[in-house]
């Protein structure tokens, strides 16, 4: 079975969620910004009626808005979301956040329950992470750091 | 005749003889254990200089819809200025520092990539680091390139069958 099988079969659930801030669409960028800091996240979800999402600040959202010199205090976040904007169940097939991914380059990929309610996020680095589960022998042994590999080795 | 004996090469046991090349469950496997990043697409870059303002540099980040900027001295990387930079330090006080140079805030000392690592290694950066964007260096230390999630997919994409 190729793995694009296994992206076919297998579904968001199984991508690691991660929680985001979750805001209405008058929330200041201001507070927003507090909220990203504060779980680490590089984006919050705003939210409707239902508490289903209705569109994303992100950190691109917050450089565009410094870009124009505009106040964050003076900003709502739902007058600044981010273009890249995709829903998604989390029993539908992990191939949707890959192609999101791929192809449309985004980061962020909303995630609801079956009756459309935020779940949380996932993204590049859900799927990521879930390319290196399934890949270990390729992926996790690597060393990571700033020097190359030959100047790690020990000996001569 | 003193000195080391002839050796017979008929009886040279050539240590390669029984080698076997590794086995691959599939072709993904092997691009991520033996492909180079040099194979992958790795540019256009973004870059600015140490001393460029945080007004510019984020300015540049917004008209080039980048996540991140190479901080680039004399041809050697020094630092990169992320969206996260942005978020973590700069956000809250940024008339404050708009005028600061990029380099007070940049993470220095990035997590990189070698040209001749595999890719697995720049899936590594992303996954098990966490960083969203890696820089790719050649063996001299020099910038070749920056790979992302989406640059590592599109790779992988052709050998998913």
């Amino acid at each position: 079975m190729g793995f694009r099988n296994e992206l076919e079969q297998d579904t968001i659930d199984s991508l690691p969620l991660r929680d985001a801030a979750v805001v209405r669409p008058d929330t200041t960028a201001s507070e927003a910004v507090r909220l990203m800091r504060e779980t680490s996240l590089g984006c919050a979800i705003i939210i409707g009626p239902g508490d289903a999402p209705i569109g994303l600040f992100t950190e691109q959202s917050l450089v565009d808005l410094l870009a124009r010199d505009q106040s964050l205090d003076a900003c709502v976040v739902g007058d600044c979301v981010d273009p890249g904007f995709l829903v998604v169940k989390s029993g539908d097939p992990v191939s949707r956040v890959w192609d999101a991914v791929e192809r449309d380059g985004l980061r962020f990929v909303c995630v609801t329950d079956n009756d459309g309610r935020s779940k949380g996020v996932t993204g590049q680095r859900g799927i990521a992470e879930y390319l290196a589960e399934r890949f270990p022998q390729q992926v996790l042994v690597q060393r990571l750091g700033n020097t190359p590999w030959m100047q790690q080795r020990e000996g001569a | 005749m003193s000195g080391t004996p002839q050796s017979d090469p008929d009886d040279f046991d050539d240590p390669l003889s029984n080698y076997e090349p590794t086995q691959y469950a599939s072709e993904l496997h092997r691009v991520l254990a033996e492909e180079s990043i040099d194979s992958m697409r790795s540019t256009p870059i973004a870059e600015v200089t140490a001393d460029t303002t945080i007004r510019d540099a984020t300015k540049k980040l917004s008209e080039l819809k980048v996540s991140s900027l190479l901080v680039i001295d004399d041809e050697k990387l020094v630092g990169i200025f992320t969206e996260r930079d942005v978020l973590e330090k700069v956000a809250e006080n940024y008339q404050e520092l708009v005028d600061h140079p990029v380099s007070e805030v940049m993470s220095a000392d990035p997590t990189v990539v070698y040209e001749t690592d595999p890719v697995g290694m720049a899936l590594a950066g992303i996954a098990v680091a966490g960083h969203r964007h890696v820089p790719v260096l050649k063996m001299d230390g020099t910038v070749l390139g920056i790979v992302s999630p989406k640059r590592v997919l599109r790779h992988l994409s052709p050998n998913l069958d």
